[in-house]
C-alpha cells in the first residue's frame, strides 16, 4: 500500500527542493513546478480526498460555501481558468477581446460537450448568464450584477454586454460564475440538480454520487474534450472529515490519499513524516478582525489605531501560525499582482498605541470583547492578542460563536472586533469590493464603513482594466486602510496541502482549489 | 455512562428509598458507617483536596496561568514547569490549579441548581398530588427525553457560550432526576404513620415538610448528587468539545484537554494531567456517594 | 394489559406536546437563521429575504409553532433547509450507522460485563471482584472523549490495526464495515461495560442472599449450578433495564464518539443541525428521539412488569 522505500527517498528530493523553493520565495508570482513528475501516468485508481466540511449544493449557480468550489472545479469547468502565476488562462472560452469598455466577447472552444451528450456553445453560454441572473436562489446574482445581457452571436461567439465597465470580470469567470451547467439538464432536473449533478458539467470528472455526510464520489469522464494529459483518475471520492486532529490521523494511517489544509502545528510534524508529502501552497486567504465603526468604542478611528499597534504581528506568525504564512500589509495578498511589497504591515509600538489611546479619550486603556469563532487556531490567536493588547492598557474579554453565531453577529453588528476569514478571489477586487464599500443594510461590509474617498477609489478600479493603473490604486486603498482600519489583518496563511507518497502529478494553483485532472496514482 | 451527559440511568434505578425513618440519630450512624468502609474516606479526602485546591488556587499556582510564554511553548515537564507548557506558553500545572475553580463550579453549581429546583418541583408536585403532580411529571418527563447534549447546545447558544451558561444549561438537565427523587420521598414518607399522627395533630404542611420530609430525602439526595457532580464535571468537558464553557483564555480541564488534542504527539502533558485530574475528583465523589449508599443499604454494597 | 398499555401511550402525548414546544422555542432563540448560515459568503440582501420568505422564517413564531404541528398531525415532518430533503429521509439515512453501532457497542459491553459482573459477585471482594469494581469504576469515570482519543492513538495510529474514521456499513461490506465500527463502539461499549457489571454484580449480589438460594445450596447444588439455574435469570432483570435506558442514549447521544470517528449518525445530525440552525431537521429529529426514549422506556416498564409480577399493577 505504501510506497516501497527506493522510491521514497527519491521524492524527499524531489520534495525538500520543492520545500527549499516555496519556503525562500513567498514573493508573488511564486513559481510551484509540477511535484513529482517521475514515470509515466497510469490510469486507474480512486483517490480519497478529506475535507473538513461537507458539500451543501453541487449547483454551482446556487452554492455560497467554499468547499463546493473544490468539486466544482473537478466536475464542472469555466469560461476562464486560472494558471500557477493566477494569470487568466482560457478555458471554454478560448479566447476573448474588448472591443469597447463594456463589451467582452468570448469566442468558445468547439467540439466540447457536456457529459450527459449534449453539446456545449454559446446557446448553453446565455442560457447559464441568464440562469444566474434571474434563479431566485442564485447566489451568483452578485457576481455578474455588472452584465446587462448576453447574446449568442453564432454557435461559438458569445457577446457580453456589461452595464459598467467591470475590470474584476475576467477574473470572476473563473470561479462559480462563469462554470458552465448543461442546460438541459438544468431545466429538466430543477432543483434535484443540486443534489445530482450527473452529466451537468463538462470536466474532466462526472458526478457519481453523493451520500450525504459520507462521501462524494466522481469518476473518470472518458469524453473529455482535452485529450493532452489526464484525467487519469478512475474515481475520486471526497469524505468529510469535520475533525482536524482525525483527519491528519486518517492520512497518517492511509485511510486517505490528501488532505486539504494541514493545520500549523502539525506542519512540523508532517514534514518530518518520511509517509507524507506536503506542500506548502501560498493562498488567497486573508485573517483579519472587523471593527465595529457603527458604535463605541471603534467609532473613534484613534481607538482602532491603537488596537493596530498594540499588536505583535511577527509574534502571531511566529508563535500562532509556527511560520506558515506571512504578516498582511492589508486585505491584498503575497500572491497577487496587485501587492504592494513597499507598504509594510503595522508594526508594534507601544508607545503609539498609549499615545493613540490618549488621542482617542482613554489613556488608561478601555475594555471591549473579541467575537471569534470556535475554531483552535483562532482560540489560540485570540488569547496572544488578548495579551497583547493588555499590555498596552486595553481589556479584550473572548467570546467564542459557533459559525452560525458569527454570521448572525455580524451581519446584524453586534459585535465590538470579530474575526473573519476570507478564503480569497484571484482579482483583488474580490477580496476588497464588498467589504469596504458604503452599503447600507446587511452586507459583507461588517465594519459599516462609509467613507466617500474609498469609495471612489473602489469605484475606480472597477473601471480602469490597465492592470498597472488598478495596481497603484491598490496601493492607495491598502495605505487608507491601514489608516482608517475597519479592518485589522493579520496573516495571509499559507494553505499546506499533504498527500501519500503514491500521489503523483499534483500541480497546485494559489487560489487553493484541488484540481485532480492530472493526478495518477502510483502503484 | 461517560458516554451521556446525563450520566448512567443506574443512579435512579437504585435510588434507595430508607427503610426505617432517618431520625438525627440514625444519620449520625450512616455517616460513622459510610466512614467505616475503605473508600469512602479515601473519596472525602480528594473531594475536600479539590475544593481546597480551588479555594487556595491564587495562594499555591506557581505562575499566572494566563501568562504566556511563546518563546517557551510546549514545553517538557522540567523543575521550572513541573508539568510542562502549553501552545502558548501557559504553565500547566497552574491552569490545572486554576482549572480545579471551573470544573467543580460546573459540578457543584448545575447540581446546586438542579437539586433546588428539582427539590422544589418535586415537594410542590408531591404535596399537591392530582393535577399538579401530573402536569409537572410531565413536564419533567419532557425534560428527560430531550437529548441532553441538544439541549445544553441549543441553551448555550441562546444564554451565551460562558460557563454561567453551561451551569444554567447541565442544571436543567440534571433537574428532573432531583425532582423525581424528592418526589418518591414525599411519597412514602407522607404515607408513614407518624407523619399522619403529626397532621392529626394539626401539624402545618410545611413544618411536616421541615422535620420529617427534608431530613429522611436528604441522604438519597445527597448520594445521587455526588454521582451528578462528578457526571456534571464530566459533562461541562464534554461541552469545551463543542465550544461551550469556559471562555479562553480560562482554563478548565476540560477546555485544556480538548485544546491539547491537536498536540497528543508533542505534548502529551496537556491532555495526561487536566484528563488525571478530572479523572481522579470524579472517581472521589463516586467513592463518597458509593459509601453513603452502602452505609445506608448494605444490601446494596457495591 | 391491552388498556393498560394504551393508557401509557396516551399519557406520552402530553410530554412529548411540551418537548415540541420546548424545542421550537429553544432553536428559534438561537442567534442566526439557516439563511444566513446557508448564504455566508453571499452580498445579497435580497436574495436572503426572498429565501426567507419562501421558508416562512418571516412570519411571526406563533404562526411558525402553528404551521409546523399543523403539518406533524398530518404526519409531515417538514423538509431540512440545507438540502430540501424530507427530515424522514435524513434520519432514514442516519439510523442505520448509529442503530448498528448502538447494537454492537451493547454487545462489547455484554461479552466484557457478564462474566465480570458474575464473577465479581460470586467471588465477592477478591482479588476478581476488586478488579471487576475498579474496571466498571474507571468506565464510569473515563471521560469517552478521552477514552476515543487513546483508541485512536493506540490502534489507529501506532498499531495500524482498525480504522479510524468514516463509516462502512457492515450489512453491505461485512468484515471491513464492521472493523470500521470496532473503536467507536469500544468506546462507548467499555463505558456501558462498566455500569453493566457494577447493575450486574450487585443485582447478583441480591439474588444471592435470597432464601431460595441457601435452600438450593443446602439442597447440595454445586455453586456454578445454584447460579446458572436460578441466581442468573432474576439478576438479569435490571441489566435489561439499564440497556434499555442506554438505548435511547446510546442512539441520540454518541455525538461525540461519532464526531471523533467521522460517522453520519442521528447525533451528528442532530448537532450539525443545530450549528447549521437547520430548524425543521432540528425539531423533526429531537421529536423522533424523544419518542424513541420514550417508547423504550415504556417497553423496559412492561418487560419488567411482566418478568416481575410483583411490579406489575403500579
Amino acid at each position: 500500500m505504501r510506497a516501497a522505500t527506493p522510491h521514497g527517498k527519491v521524492h524527499r528530493r524531489d520534495f525538500l527542493y520543492l520545500c527549499a523553493l516555496a519556503s525562500g520565495t513567498l514573493a508573488p508570482g511564486m513559481s510551484v513546478r509540477p511535484v513529482f513528475a517521475q514515470g509515466a501516468p497510469r490510469k486507474g485508481g480512486t483517490l480519497r480526498v478529506g475535507f473538513y466540511l461537507e458539500a451543501s449544493t453541487m449547483d454551482p449557480h446556487f452554492s455560497g460555501s467554499k468547499v463546493d468550489r473544490q468539486i466544482y472545479h473537478n466536475i464542472y469547468e469555466p469560461l476562464l481558468t486560472l494558471d500557477v502565476k493566477l494569470g487568466i488562462k482560457p478555458g471554454l472560452a478560448e479566447s476573448w477581446q474588448q472591443p469597447e469598455p463594456k463589451i467582452l466577447v468570448l469566442k468558445l472552444r468547439q467540439g466540447v460537450k457536456f457529459q450527459d451528450g449534449t453539446d456545449f456553445n454559446a446557446e448553453a453560454v446565455r442560457f447559464n448568464f441568464n440562469r444566474m441572473k434571474t434563479e431566485p436562489k442564485s447566489v451568483r446574482k452578485g457576481e455578474v450584477a455588472s452584465i446587462e445581457s448576453v447574446d449568442a452571436v453564432d454557435a461559438y461567439t458569445v457577446r457580453i454586454n456589461l452595464r459598467r465597465p467591470d475590470a474584476a470580470l475576467l477574473a470572476t469567470l473563473t470561479d462559480r460564475a462563469g462554470m458552465m451547467v448543461s442546460p438541459k439538464v438544468a431545466q429538466e432536473r430543477g432543483a434535484e440538480l443540486e443534489r445530482n449533478a450527473k452529466g451537468a458539467g463538462t470536466g474532466p470528472f462526472e458526478f457519481v454520487e453523493w451520500v450525504k455526510d459520507d462521501h462524494l464520489l466522481i469518476k473518470r469522464n472518458d469524453g473529455y474534450w482535452n485529450k493532452q494529459g489526464g484525467p487519469y483518475l478512475d474515481r475520486v471520492r471526497y469524505r468529510p472529515i469535520p475533525d482536524d486532529t482525525v483527519k491528519l490521523q486518517s492520512l497518517q494511517a492511509g485511510e486517505i490519499d490528501v488532505i486539504d489544509y494541514v493545520q500549523p502545528r502539525d506542519v512540523a510534524a508532517v514534514r518530518a513524516d518520511k509517509n507524507i508529502v506536503m506542500l506548502d501552497v501560498p493562498s488567497l486567504a486573508a485573517f483579519a478582525y472587523q471593527l465595529n465603526l457603527t458604535r463605541p468604542p471603534f467609532n473613534v478611528k484613534a481607538l482602532r489605531q491603537a488596537v493596530a499597534y498594540a499588536l505583535d504581528l511577527d509574534q502571531i506568525i511566529k508563535g500562532v501560525w509556527l511560520n506558515v504564512g506571512t504578516p498582511a500589509n492589508g486585505p491584498v495578498p503575497p500572491t497577487s499582482w496587485a501587492y504592494d511589497r513597499t507598504i509594510p504591515y503595522i508594526k508594534r509600538d507601544l508607545a503609539k498605541a498609549k499615545a493613540k489611546l490618549a488621542e482617542g479619550g482613554k489613556p488608561s486603556g478601555f475594555a471591549f470583547t473579541i467575537t471569534t469563532a470556535n475554531i483552535p487556531i483562532n482560540v489560540q490567536e485570540a488569547e496572544v492578542i488578548q495579551a497583547q493588547l493588555a499590555e498596552a492598557g486595553m481589556t479584550a474579554k473572548i467570546k467564542l460563536v459557533d459559525a452560525a453565531t458569527q454570521l448572525s453577529d455580524g451581519n446584524s453588528k453586534s459585535f465590538d472586533m470579530i474575526s473573519y476569514q476570507w478564503s480569497g478571489r484571484p482579482d483583488p477586487d474580490g477580496n476588497i469590493y464588498q467589504f469596504f464599500k458604503t452599503t447600507p443594510g446587511t452586507s459583507l461590509n461588517w465594519s459599516g464603513i462609509s467613507n466617500s474617498q474609498i469609495d471612489a477609489l473602489l469605484d475606480k478600479t472597477r473601471e480602469v482594466s490597465n492592470q498597472a493603473e488598478r495596481k497603484k490604486l491598490y496601493s492607495d486603498l491598502t495605505k487608507i486602510l491601514q489608516d482608517e482600519l475597519p479592518m485589522v489583518y493579520i496573516v495571509h496563511p499559507i494553505e499546506p496541502k499533504a498527500f501519500s507518497p503514491k500521489v503523483q502529478g499534483y500541480e497546485p494553483i494559489p487560489d487553493g482549489m484541488m484540481r485532480f485532472k492530472d493526478v495518477w496514482l502510483k502503484a | 455512562m461517560a458516554g451521556s451527559i446525563r450520566g448512567s440511568g443506574i443512579a435512579e434505578a437504585a435510588a434507595v428509598l430508607p427503610s426505617r425513618a432517618l431520625t438525627r440519630g440514625r444519620r449520625w450512624a450512616v455517616l460513622r458507617q459510610a466512614a467505616r468502609t475503605r473508600l469512602g474516606p479515601l473519596g472525602a479526602v480528594v473531594t475536600l483536596v479539590a475544593i481546597a485546591v480551588a479555594l487556595l488556587a491564587p495562594a499555591i499556582s506557581p505562575y499566572d496561568p494566563l501568562k504566556q510564554d511563546l518563546g517557551n511553548t510546549l514545553a517538557r515537564p522540567d523543575r521550572a514547569h513541573l508539568m510542562g507548557t502549553d501552545n502558548v506558553g501557559r504553565d500547566v500545572l497552574s491552569r490545572m490549579i486554576w482549572g480545579t475553580r471551573v470544573s467543580l463550579m460546573a459540578g457543584f453549581g448545575s447540581v446546586a441548581l438542579a437539586v433546588i429546583a428539582g427539590g422544589m418541583l418535586g415537594l410542590v408536585a408531591g404535596y399537591a398530588g392530582g393535577r399538579t403532580d401530573g402536569f409537572v411529571m410531565r413536564l419533567m418527563d419532557a425534560v428527560l427525553s430531550f437529548p441532553p447534549l441538544v439541549l445544553a447546545l441549543a441553551l448555550g447558544a441562546v444564554l451565551g457560550a460562558g460557563l454561567g451558561g453551561v451551569v444554567i444549561a447541565l442544571g436543567v438537565v440534571y433537574t428532573p432526576t432531583f425532582a423525581r427523587l424528592m418526589r418518591g420521598q414525599v411519597l412514602t414518607i407522607t404515607a408513614r404513620e407518624y407523619v399522619e399522627a403529626a397532621r392529626a395533630l394539626g401539624a402545618p404542611g410545611w413544618r411536616i415538610a421541615w422535620q420529617h420530609v427534608l431530613p429522611n430525602a436528604s441522604a438519597p439526595i445527597v448520594i445521587q448528587a455526588s454521582l451528578s457532580v462528578a457526571f456534571a464535571i464530566l459533562a461541562e468537558a464534554s461541552l469545551s468539545f463543542l465550544g461551550l464553557g469556559v471562555q479562553p483564555p480560562g482554563a478548565s480541564w476540560g477546555s485544556m484537554i480538548n485544546a491539547g488534542r491537536g498536540y497528543l504527539q508533542q505534548a502529551p502533558w496537556i491532555v495526561f494531567w487536566p484528563g488525571t485530574a478530572l479523572f481522579v475528583t470524579v472517581v472521589g465523589l463516586n467513592f463518597v456517594g458509593d459509601a453513603v449508599r452502602d452505609a445506608l443499604d448494605p444490601r446494596l454494597r457495591t | 394489559m391491552g388498556r393498560l398499555v394504551l393508557r401509557r401511550l396516551l399519557a406520552t402525548i402530553p410530554v412529548l406536546l411540551l418537548v415540541t414546544a420546548g424545542v421550537f422555542a429553544l432553536i428559534h432563540l438561537t442567534p442566526g437563521d439557516p439563511v444566513d448560515v446557508m448564504m455566508a459568503e453571499s452580498v445579497d440582501d435580497s436574495v436572503k429575504a426572498t429565501l426567507r420568505r419562501q421558508l416562512g422564517l418571516d412570519q411571526p413564531i406563533y404562526v411558525q409553532y402553528g404551521v409546523w404541528m399543523a403539518k406533524l398531525l398530518r404526519g409531515d415532518l417538514g423538509r431540512s433547509i440545507r438540502n430540501g430533503e424530507p427530515v424522514i429521509e435524513n434520519v432514514g439515512r442516519r439510523i442505520r450507522p448509529s442503530l448498528q453501532l448502538a447494537a454492537l457497542a451493547m454487545a462489547i459491553s455484554l461479552v466484557v460485563a457478564t462474566p465480570l459482573g458474575i464473577l465479581s459477585a460470586a467471588r465477592r471482594n477478591t482479588s476478581v471482584d476488586r478488579f471487576g469494581t475498579t474496571f466498571a469504576l474507571f468506565g464510569i469515570c473515563m471521560p469517552n472523549f478521552l477514552l476515543a482519543l487513546l483508541l485512536i492513538f493506540c490502534f489507529g495510529v501506532k498499531l495500524r490495526w482498525l480504522p479510524i474514521s468514516g463509516y462502512m456499513d457492515p450489512l453491505e461490506e461485512g468484515l471491513q464495515g464492521l472493523r470500521s465500527l470496532v473503536l467507536p463502539a469500544l468506546t462507548l461499549g467499555l463505558a456501558l461495560a462498566a455500569v453493566v457489571t457494577r447493575t450486574l454484580r450487585s443485582s447478583m449480589l441480591d439474588a444471592l442472599s435470597e432464601d431460595y438460594v441457601r435452600t438450593a445450596r443446602a439442597k447440595g447444588f454445586s455453586e456454578s449450578q445454584v447460579i446458572r439455574g436460578h441466581v442468573l435469570k432474576n439478576a438479569l432483570i435490571p441489566v435489561v433495564t439499564v440497556l434499555g435506558l442506554q438505548l435511547g442514549t446510546l442512539i441520540g447521544g454518541a455525538v461525540i464518539t461519532e464526531y471523533v470517528f467521522a460517522l453520519p449518525g442521528v447525533g451528528r445530525l442532530v448537532v450539525d443541525a443545530v450549528f447549521a440552525r437547520d430548524y425543521p431537521l432540528v425539531q423533526g429529529v429531537v421529536l423522533l428521539i424523544a419518542i424513541g426514549f420514550i417508547l423504550s422506556n415504556l417497553a423496559v416498564d412492561f418487560l419488567y412488569g411482566w418478568i416481575d409480577p410483583r411490579i406489575r399493577y403500579r
